[in-house]
């Protein structure tokens, strides 16, 4: 930090040596469009730190530094324009009206489109915000950004992945979007250097992705990166930061002497003797900190640079990166390193033919420890476990607990043990060449390889936290007396061939016509193998290998494996049309049919429509000065999901396996047959949306509004409807359920300067309404989310419901009074002090049939919001992101031990009459089962978190000559700075487990608060 | 007009190269699985004989099993049923909320939305479906006939094994005997009696063509052979009370001279004594195979759930009752082999105290009790038990033999095969369990008799089934909420009524 400060020190020195006063010019400003003297325009002097504005008139005079200077004039709404003049001159200036808004070009499935013209639902984020906000992984750049687009953290753990929902939850199964990247389909996008992408767009409603077909239906995320352009000056450009993560926050857990005193208490209710342990409270005082033990102070950083160039022919762009960043949790042994390269280059093979290739390679590092279940984590773990035993013994080594086991062991004992490594070299590399055969009629093909090749290493060292096998108190979960190594390659490779044909005419009345045509294929091949072996002579993780054995003849080393396939052929033709300026019409078809898809149903067919019809081209709207551009959008179309679909799932496999024990020498035998049930009718999830939409652009720029309606029906959906036990094999999945996603999604954009300050706020917000509509024959609703501690299954699937709602009993209070308890038949075992369960049904006993909705993990409507504010060479801005209305699932604690340590809350239990009316009593036996599954523990999820915000310094241009650096700009920032929510664990922001587990908290690991200090610099 | 000739040739341009595109090759498409075959292409060696065969056994081994179509496991013991629903032992585990669905079930409270019986249920038709598929398929396939006719015999018995487990439970439960098409998906249920003419059917059968134990070789151990299809056959004449047919097959048994008693019955419980001298019918497990939650493969789960909590690292289920314990007379060897009590050591795992276990029981079952040395060499050690499930032991098939020639007028042979028993626990103290006296006759002998069931093969799974089917279960069970005309037979699972679209009924009185 002090070199930070000393750096910032010198800079400022730099500035002091500024500029010499003397003369001076004067001018008017103008707009073009009408004449009039335009206020409030920005004038600086190149180069320098003179400006001043026009006034009311458009006038202005600017005190400047040198005899020929140039003058540049900015305003928003219009296009800067830089004069050149004498020093004493005066110059009439006319600003043109800065349309650039209109005409951007987006990227769209397999092309390009004008904003102005676009008819679908298409979201982009500004890269500019990418670049200039330190991303840790590219779907951190969708949240918050776009609205109708969730991302949610499934684990704060570095490296996990993210769950994104477009338009909410559509599938039971795979509920991902599709993401592409400079045209290849690709599983995720964790290689990517954020640093490197150009482009990003959300295809949201069916019409924009329904040219991918059948997996277009949850969304399509279209990425392109970086090319340069051709005749470009050779740019250099280095971006660093380095930051620190720390937890924002601990849960308030029962210190020692609570603990004792509700232990003591817990065995009384159950009849058993306090412990000797813990018989005198008091004495234990505040106890251990667990959440202090796993948590330590993190670092992470990031070096990229890239290069980029053109000739006259060719474009080339080189990018390189490197990524780390250790856990909150675990430090090193939640390690995620990322590595990329990345080479993309153009040519012209003179007028009519064009090539390309994009090279990327990168390899991740992850040393990851588990996360988000309740057996085996460390945040688990440190939450549950009791307050009296310590991390270590006086003489260093671990220490177990006297009072709980099982599933809950030393958490430092097991991160210090943790030796879990994930490696993937990921090389994706495509290559195309484009050929006009008539200027408006260009062939092109592009061949695409997608090669992954996945290492897994896990090592379980031997270890022993008592004194040997001698020890009487030994829990059987803090030793083991065999290390074990298991080692696995994946390799996943994918190449698709893509032949497209596009064709441009403008037709003579003015309309525009505008046909893609095209072919693609793509096949992908898994195959891994998995070995293992115990009994390693070494417990050292770096000798552990599967040849280094103690025992060769006994403890053999096991070994499997398989290889599975697939393929898809798509074609594909859209077609655009533009009457004139008003109307914008888009039509496409596209016909995939794959290999996962049954004998009756190989080819699907998925059409979609759309137009826009621009307003600003009636006479009355056009009138309106304050109206700058307003454009209604509808669409419809169809789109299918087929990545939620197994290999093979649609025929009935013969699985070996199914053994058998015999012989005294106790040899396994192979049995046979098949598991599921065969469906040939087995097809893709029908996605079917409508969406209407408006856009507007008003006050000359400075409001920018986007709203859509939609309507997103997933029929065809993919279930396992239960079979009658009697057929004896398991259902394989049909396509028998629907699904409803409806919704609203709100933007706006406002941009302005004041004086020299220039600023810009914006927000989205999104309503989405998720509804089960079809769950097939019987419409059996479907049980998900096993939360060990509470003994039960959470999440509740149903027609009619929010996917994967929480399901359980509706309490009622405590009963006060034995009297009372007695009098409430429905729960024999109830006493005063247990909770009353709600007998929903009124049949006088409590059972499953209860089970009542306790909570939804869908939030009412999520959002975000951004500001910035550029004055001189300062930037800030500031990023906050939250969802409203959902429910999270506290399944942090273990009840079912009951002899975990408690949150605080648990001081507040009923001791006697009118003491709470809240919190049960507290019993080791628990006769009523209070905590069965219930609305107990459903909290509110919602948040308000403030992802990101920052200020940035950029160095004069004086400055940077002298340096001989093109710009440069250092910035602080910090992310997860703040997180309001009501929620007790440590993270509100839980992501999925699963499509149908959303929301649930079995020890999460929550999202590090990150402060950071970063450079950019082009040279 | 050349102009319209040059748009002509374009669009002939167009639907060239779309011709050219769209024509593809369907065999892209067809991938076929590179590891495995399809249910189309197999059912055709001998290999694929003995494949589905073992297949047939498979199921034995599911004690927690998924519940179809769902992420929920069902844990459904032999002696869920046998021991917990019966005098002999309680639930146990850390307190009434751990495995509620048991908590009821022994209080006779248990209801149709239980997992346990989902479990049993789809476990024995899932059982049922391979025999099914093995009993269709196998007749097909050229082969040794021999060879061929034992996989019939070992799927008609597993088949039948199914049925007897079904038909107690359940009662009247579905008799399927081919695989179903979809059509036939919703059946509903068969007369018990129909139900049980269809397992002595199939164990008359299994009973022709299976070899005697003496007949196979060491490595074949655990497969079905003629005396377990004859044991079970016995024991099913006795459930319906066909006490001439049950007697002649245990004196078939008996005279065969297969089995006989090991001198130890402690050992009986011991690794060594796996598929000893008396073992009729065991299940198999071994604590190699790497299962885990959700995938058992060859391990059991019994040796976990049987221990005492705290430093034993068990769970702590089926705790044996005073009234139990009891039962065995003084000086009685069987109570230190069957019953852990306050004190006595738990093999290498430390010494059994109220402290040392977290639990207020004073008694755990010993017979499925592990060394914390023989366990899994990797893995999860917990559903990796090695401990068999000794579901006929030859000691079963004497009292049976005595039962029944009690029941068909032979008193003497009633007290002669009793004695058998009782000498073999005796093992030579002759201060201990004195051979039942000539002068014991009539009831009395009976009880006697009942009572040597009871001690015998305590915690195995029988007490529960004994009491139904000697109809005394109202007077031993009323004071646990059992209802006569009700509780003999346990409720059909809910779910599988809806399913069977009403074709399934309900149990009377649930």
């Amino acid at each position: 930090m002090k070199k930070l400060l000393l750096a910032i020190g010198f800079i400022g020195a730099i500035l002091a040596t500024s500029f010499s006063q003397g003369r001076m010019v004067s001018g008017k400003v103008t707009a073009a469009e009408d004449g009039l003297g335009l206020p409030g325009v920005t004038v600086v002097e190149k180069g320098t730190q003179n400006a001043t504005f026009s006034d009311i008139d458009g006038k202005f005079t600017l005190p400047v530094s040198g005899d020929e200077v140039t003058l540049v004039f900015s305003f928003i709404g219009y296009r800067s324009k830089e004069v050149a003049l004498t020093a004493g001159q005066s110059t009439d200036v006319q600003l043109d009206a800065d349309i650039a808004g209109l005409e951007e070009v987006i990227v769209v499935g397999y092309g390009n489109q004008k904003r102005s013209e676009i008819s679908g639902a298409v979201g982009t984020i500004d890269t500019k915000e990418i670049t200039s906000l330190p991303v840790l992984r590219t779907e951190q750049a969708l949240q918050g950004r776009a609205a109708g687009v969730q991302v949610t953290q499934n684990s704060g753990q570095p490296g996990s992945t993210q769950s994104i929902r477009i338009r909410g939850t559509g599938s039971l199964n795979n509920a991902e979007p599709l993401y592409v990247i400079d045209g290849i389909p690709s599983g995720g996008i964790d290689y990517l250097n954020p640093a490197d992408i150009e482009s990003i767009s959300i295809l949201k409603d069916a019409a924009s992705a329904a040219i991918y077909g059948a997996r277009g239906g949850n969304g399509v995320v279209l990425i392109t990166t970086k090319t340069g352009s051709k005749g470009q000056k050779p740019q250099i450009t280095y971006e660093s930061y380095y930051g620190i993560q720390e937890p924002w926050k601990y849960m308030a857990l029962l210190n020692a002497e609570e603990y004792a005193i509700l232990m003591n208490e817990s065995r009384s209710a159950a009849g058993l003797a306090p412990l000797e342990a813990l018989s005198n409270p008091a004495a234990l005082g505040e106890g251990f900190d667990w959440q202090d033990e796993i948590f330590e102070r993190a670092p992470m950083m990031n070096h990229s640079f890239s290069f980029t160039k053109g000739t006259k022919t060719s474009s080339t762009a080189v990018g390189g990166s490197y990524f780390t960043q250790d856990g909150i949790i675990g430090g090193e042994k939640g390690r995620f390193e990322r590595y990329t390269f990345r080479i993309n280059t153009r040519q012209d093979g003179g007028e009519r033919f064009r090539m390309g290739q994009n090279v990327n390679f990168t390899h991740l590092n992850r040393s990851a420890l588990a996360e988000n279940n309740e057996f085996a984590t460390p945040v688990g773990r440190a939450l549950n476990m009791d307050p009296i035993t310590t991390a270590q013994r006086p003489d260093g080594s671990y220490a177990y607990s006297e009072f709980i086991d099982s599933d809950i062991a030393n958490p430092a004992n097991q991160i210090a043990l943790n030796n879990d490594f994930w490696t993937t070299n990921r090389f994706v590399g495509s290559t195309f060449a484009e050929f006009d055969i008539l200027s408006n009629l260009k062939f092109r093909s592009t061949m695409s390889v997608d090669l992954s090749l996945g290492s897994q290493r896990i090592f379980y060292p031997s270890f022993d936290l008592g004194i040997g096998a001698n020890d009487p108190n030994r829990p059987a979960y803090e030793f083991r007396e065999v290390n074990s190594l298991m080692l696995g390659e994946n390799k996943w490779s994918n190449w698709q061939w893509e032949n497209t044909v596009n064709y441009e005419k403008e037709l003579k009345n003015g309309d525009d016509l505008q046909v893609i045509a095209g072919y693609s294929a793509l096949n992908n091949v898994n195959t891994n193998f998995y070995g293992s072996r115990d009994s390693l002579a070494s417990n050292d993780v770096l000798f552990a290998y599967l040849s280094n054995s103690m025992n060769n003849a006994e403890q053999a080393p096991t070994a499997n494996g398989g290889i599975s396939e697939s393929s898809f052929i798509g074609q594909f033709v859209r077609v655009n049309y533009s009457l004139g300026e008003a109307w914008s019409l888009a039509g496409t078809v596209r016909r995939d049919g794959s290999s996962r898809f049954g004998m009756n149903n190989r080819y699907g067919i998925f059409p979609s429509f759309s137009a826009a019809y621009n307003i600003t081209e009636l006479p009355w709207v056009a009138e309106k000065d304050w109206i700058d551009f307003l454009k209604l959008r509808a669409s419809w179309g169809q789109n299918g999901n087929a990545d939620g679909i197994g290999n093979f799932d649609y025929t009935s496999l013969i699985y070996n396996g199914l053994n058998y024990t015999f012989g005294s020498e106790q040899v396994q035998v192979n049995g046979a047959g098949p598991i599921n049930t065969s469906n040939p009718d087995l097809k893709w999830e029908t996605v079917e949306q409508t969406n209407i939409g408006v856009d507007a652009d008003l006050y000359k720029g400075k409001l920018n509004i986007v709203a859509d309606y939609f309507v997103k029906n997933t029929n065809d959906m993919l279930a396992v409807v239960p079979l009658p036990g009697v057929v004896g094999f398991l259902p394989s999945a049909t396509n028998v359920a629907s699904a409803k996603n409806s919704g609203f999604e709100f933007m706006v954009n406002h941009r302005n300067q004041k004086g020299l300050v220039e600023y810009a706020v914006g927000g989205n917000i999104s309503f989405i309404r998720n509804e089960v509509t079809d769950l097939g024959d019987g419409g059996q609703p479907i049980s998900t989310g096993s939360v060990f501690g509470i003994g039960d299954l959470v999440a509740h699937t149903e027609i009619g419901m929010p996917m994967a709602y929480f399901y359980g009993y509706e309490t009622a209070g405590i009963f006060q009074t034995d009297e009372e308890a007695a009098a409430y038949e429905a729960l024999p075992n109830a006493q005063a002090g247990d909770v009353i369960f709600v007998d929903q049904n009124g049949d006088g006993t409590i059972d499953a049939d209860d089970k009542t909705m306790i909570g939804n993990p869908h939030p009412d409507f999520t959002y975000g919001f951004n500001a910035s504010m550029n004055y001189k060479a300062f930037d800030f801005s500031l990023f906050l992101q939250g969802t409203h209305g959902n429910d999270v699932l506290n399944g942090v604690f273990r009840y079912d031990l009951n002899t975990t340590n408690l949150p605080v809350a648990a001081l507040e239990r009923w001791t006697g009459e009118g003491t709470s009316d809240l919190y049960p009593r507290i019993s080791h036996s628990d006769p009523n089962q209070n905590n069965r599954i219930s609305d107990r523990f459903v909290e509110d999820g919602s948040f308000l978190r403030i992802k990101n915000v920052q200020v940035g310094y950029t160095l004069p241009e004086s400055v940077m000559q002298r340096l001989q650096i093109g710009k440069c700009r250092i910035y602080v920032a910090a992310s997860n700075l703040f997180t309001f929510t009501s929620y007790s664990g440590l993270d509100p922001e839980i992501g999925t487990r699963g499509t149908l587990e959303i929301g649930i908290d079995r020890g999460f690991y929550p999202a590090a608060r990150t402060f950071m200090a970063g450079v950019n610099v082009n040279f | 007009m050349r102009i319209l000739m040059k748009q002509q040739k374009t669009l002939y341009l167009i639907g060239f190269l779309a011709v050219s595109l769209v024509a593809c090759k369907q065999e892209f498409l067809d991938i076929t699985p590179l590891v495995g075959s399809t249910e189309a292409n197999y059912y055709l060696t001998p290999e694929d004989a003995e494949a589905a065969t073992i297949a047939c056994y498979n199921n034995l081994q599911q004690e927690v099993t998924n519940i179809q179509g769902s992420a929920q496991l069902a844990a459904h013991f032999r002696w869920y049923f046998g021991d917990i629903c019966s005098d002999d032992s309680f639930k146990g585990g850390s307190g009434d909320g751990d495995e509620p669905d048991l908590f009821l079930f022994e209080n006779f409270q248990g209801n149709s939305s239980s997992r346990i019986l989902l479990g049993e249920w789809q476990v024995a038709y899932r059982g049922i479906a391979y025999c099914n598929l093995a009993l269709s398929n196998v007749p097909n396939i050229e082969m040794d006939l021999t060879e061929q006719a034992r996989y019939l015999g070992e799927a008609a018995f597993i088949r039948a094994y199914w049925y007897f487990n079904l038909v107690t439970v359940f009662g009247d439960v579905p008799l399927i005997l081919n695989n179903l098409s979809p059509s036939e998906y919703q059946q509903g249920r068969t007369p018990q009696a129909e139900v049980w003419d269809q397992i002595i059917a199939d164990l008359t059968s299994a009973r022709e063509s299976l070899p005697k134990r003496s007949a196979i070789s060491v490595s074949e151990i655990g497969r079905a052979t003629w005396g377990a299809a004859t044991a079970l056959l016995a024991k099913a004449h006795a459930y319906q009370g066909n006490w001439q047919a049950c007697h002649d097959l245990c004196m078939e048994i008996i005279s065969s001279q297969e089995y006989f008693l090991d001198s130890s019955y402690a050992n009986i419980f011991t690794e060594a004594g796996e598929n000893g001298p008396g073992s009729i019918w065991e299940i198999q497990y071994m604590n190699a195979s790497g299962g885990n939650w959700g995938n058992q493969l060859e391990g059991t789960f019994t040796n976990v759930w049987q221990r005492a909590r705290g430093q034993f690292g068990g769970y702590g289920f089926n705790i044996p009752e005073q009234n139990f314990v009891d039962e065995f007379e003084n000086g009685d060897p069987r109570l230190t082999a069957t019953v852990f009590q306050e004190g006595d050591q738990m093999g290498d795992r430390g010494t059994f105290s109220l402290d040392a276990t977290g639990m207020p029981h004073l008694y755990y079952p010993k017979k499925y009790f592990i060394n914390a040395s023989d366990e899994a060499p990797f893995g999860d050690p917990n559903p990796n038990g090695y401990s068999n499930d000794r579901v006929i032991r030859y000691a079963d098939v004497l009292l049976f033999g005595a039962e029944s020639a009690y029941h068909v007028g032979d008193e003497a042979l009633a007290r002669q095969l009793t004695n058998i028993v009782r000498a073999r626990a005796r093992n030579n103290n002759s201060s201990i369990l004195p051979n039942l006296d000539a002068s014991l006759t009539g009831q009395a002998l009976l009880d006697a008799i009942l009572h040597e069931r009871r001690v015998e093969l305590g915690l195995e799974g029988h007490r529960f089934f004994d009491l139904v089917r000697q109809g005394r279960a109202a007077e031993e069970l009323t004071e646990f909420g059992f209802t006569a005309g009700v509780n003999e037979v346990f409720p059909i699972p809910e779910v599988e009524i809806t399913l069977s679209g009403g074709l399934i009924t309900q149990n009377n009185g649930y």
